[in-house]
């Protein structure tokens, strides 16, 4: 079990007191209200709670589409909490593979030239791009659908182009926001296992959704509510509610 | 080092982008590079036809020759009170000895006065035929040659034969085919014997040059009636002479005629090159006038431009939110959308620039307008289409860079 304290070194991802403000129409609203944990490497992490507890908000900020209000957030010994939207832009490269809900495939590219997408922005060469990309499709068992674009994809092929998008620059963390929240239940549970073998394969991955079932797979799950952490524990029992406050004051 | 190898990255893969989202659009992309290209084509054709007018003019006026100054009462072009040139003294023959010892510098001069007649051979008539009285030096300050026979001498002069050279329209118009050299022509019923003929000089502002018949001096006086003014045509040994001998002729011609000091010139000093200066102020107006209408039409062009990329930006927000997400950065997002609209409008340009000179050299050839478009003229089109697509480029492609990431992939 992690505990929540900020203190700990060597983490992947150490977040410290965390608060996102937002100003709506003139009225503030407060979508993380002090967030404290860390992640270490090769974890497998939920982030759960109901729509408008924070977690969309936790992932923009863990994904650095977004940076906090205040507080600080280290990602691979590097703060990234106060850098420029260029430097940003780099971390996201670098540090960070995106899985989406939505697969957010461009449309008219095909699989391998989505694949390859994140590399381009890298400055790789063409060849070196394209062999990486197709090793990474590889893994998603996908090499005979690298030619089709997304329109000729199932869901399920969708996400696992998106996934092999996200691997294929070897990124610190796979952040995936509601990855199965767009299929059928078997194709979901094909992506979970596909999520499972990551992890045994040593990535690090972070999950936002709102699915207990999903949540009771991972080994831990961190339950947001009105942006403030309510249950940090292990993902079944945070899931079922079982897990205790693991946060001072709740 | 890094930066450079990323700004690579960019336009490279801007490039490929735009080619890639053009050819998606291909209508769109289409219809907005015709809205650049009408503008281009415009602006070259009206360009190139003026061009052409200019060159066509500047060449006729070299004919005259550079070299030349044409002493009259009269200048080329009356501004203002014809009467005021009218009543100036006439020049006299007899000042043109003493014109000569005064001014060496003058290397050939010749008295000229004109007047229109038919002239007819046979059965064959032309009416309005410039009948010029000139004399023997008059060859070498107009620029023609002799293709047949000779010019006037100075015999003819002192003897007043009624000979006659015969300027290129009128040898070929009344003699096609043989050579009118030893023949007789009319004109006014007088009968002049045709001892050579000149060279083809062609247009000035679509006025023939060869429509003409050169006579002794002498001759035209005491046909066509003494007393009428004549101009006095001089030439210098080369062009840079020409203001030298102008500034000298000036105080020469003062004496020559008596003015008194504090009088203005009662006489012009005519130069070809005084004639294209009131030319150019003639045209300059159009000129602007043709530009101006070009440019607006380039202006509606560009926000065509702008207006597409607008729209492009707008169906592409997720596709920006996802190239965000995964590395871009905001001045690849501008790149990208800076080398779509710079690519529309530079094949615009082109088609514009080929459109444009075609309909130069179309018109060149049913009209009279010699069409003539100058390297740098199609290279300012190109150029000047690309910053049109650039300009109107900017806005759109800062709106697509500036959209927060987040928002752009949560859009529908």
């Amino acid at each position: 079990m992690s505990d929540g304290s900020g203190a700990g070194t060597g983490r992947l991802i150490q977040v410290d007191d965390i608060t996102r403000v937002f100003h709506v129409g003139g009225e503030e609203v407060r979508a993380l209200r002090g967030v404290t944990f860390g992640i270490s490497r090769g974890e497998w992490v939920a982030i759960i709670g109901q729509s408008g507890s924070g977690k969309s908000t936790m992932m923009n900020v863990l994904g650095c589409l977004d940076t906090p209000t205040s507080g600080r957030y280290m990602l691979n010994g590097k703060d990234v909490s106060r850098m420029s939207d260029d430097e940003l832009a780099v971390i996201r490269n670098v540090e960070i593979g995106f899985i989406f809900q939505t697969f957010q495939l461009l449309p008219k590219e095909t699989a391998l030239a989505n694949v390859e997408l994140p590399l381009v922005y890298r400055g790789m060469a063409a060849k070196e791009r394209r062999e990486r990309a197709k090793a990474a499709l590889d893994k998603v068992q996908l090499t005979h659908r690298m030619h089709h674009r997304p329109n000729e994809l199932s869901g399920g092929q969708r996400q696992r182009v998106a996934i092999a998008r996200a691997l294929v620059s070897e990124p610190s963390m796979l952040l995936a926001d509601e990855p199965t929240g767009n299929l059928d239940s078997a194709t979901g549970e094909e992506i979970v296992r596909l999520f499972e073998q990551l992890h045994q394969a040593g990535h690090t991955l972070v999950l936002v959704t709102h699915e207990p079932k999903l949540a009771a797979r991972c080994p831990r799950a961190i339950r947001l509510s009105d942006g403030e952490i309510v249950a940090d524990g292990p993902g079944r029992e945070v899931a079922m509610g079982v897990a205790g406050p693991m946060v001072a004051g709740v | 080092m890094k930066n450079a190898t990323s700004l690579r990255v960019d336009v490279l893969e801007g490039a490929r982008i735009a080619v890639f989202s053009l050819r998606a659009n291909r209508l769109r992309t289409v219809l907005t590079t015709l809205g650049i290209g009408i503008g281009v084509a415009t602006l070259l054709a009206i360009v190139g036809i003026i061009q052409g007018l200019n060159t066509s003019f500047h060449r006729q006026l070299a004919s005259f020759g550079a070299n030349t100054l044409y002493v009259s009462k009269f200048p080329w072009m009356i501004k203002g009170d014809w009467w005021k040139y009218r009543n100036r003294k006439n020049f006299t023959l007899e000042q043109l000895p003493r014109l000569r010892a005064m001014a060496p510098f003058i290397t050939a001069m010749s008295p000229s006065v004109s007047r229109l007649s038919d002239v007819s051979y046979g059965g064959e008539q032309m009416s309005s035929v410039r009948i010029q009285g000139v004399n023997h030096e008059y060859l070498g300050i107009a620029g023609f040659d002799i293709t047949g026979g000779r010019f006037i001498t100075e015999s003819d002069e002192e003897v007043t034969r009624p000979v006659a050279v015969l300027g290129a329209d009128v040898a070929e118009r009344l003699f096609p085919g043989i050579s009118p050299v030893g023949r007789s022509i009319r004109v006014d019923n007088r009968s002049f014997q045709v001892v050579g003929t000149l060279s083809r000089k062609g247009k000035v502002v679509n006025e023939s040059m060869d429509l003409l018949v050169l006579i002794p001096f002498k001759t035209f006086y005491s046909n066509f009636g003494k007393g009428r003014p004549f101009e006095i045509a001089m030439a210098v040994a080369d062009a840079s002479q020409v203001r030298m001998a102008e500034d000298q002729l000036i105080g020469i011609l003062r004496r020559l005629r008596g003015t008194e000091p504090g009088q203005p010139d009662d006489f012009n000093i005519n130069k070809p090159e005084a004639m294209a200066q009131t030319y150019a102020q003639l045209t300059g107006a159009l000129y602007g006038v043709a530009v101006g209408v070009g440019l607006i039409t380039l202006l509606v062009g560009g926000i065509g431009i702008m207006n597409i990329m607008l729209v492009s930006v707008r169906e592409r927000t997720r596709e920006i939110g996802v190239r965000r997400a995964l590395g871009a950065r905001k001045r690849t997002i501008v790149v990208q959308f800076l080398m779509e609209a710079a690519s529309v409008s530079a094949v615009g340009g082109l088609l514009g620039t080929t459109v444009g000179l075609g309909t130069a050299k179309v018109v060149s050839l049913i009209t009279p307008l010699a069409a003539d478009v100058q390297t740098s003229t199609v290279l300012g089109g190109v150029f000047f289409a690309a910053l049109v697509g650039l300009l109107f480029g900017i806005w759109p492609a800062a709106r697509a860079a500036n959209l927060d990431p987040v928002e752009a992939l949560r859009y529908e």
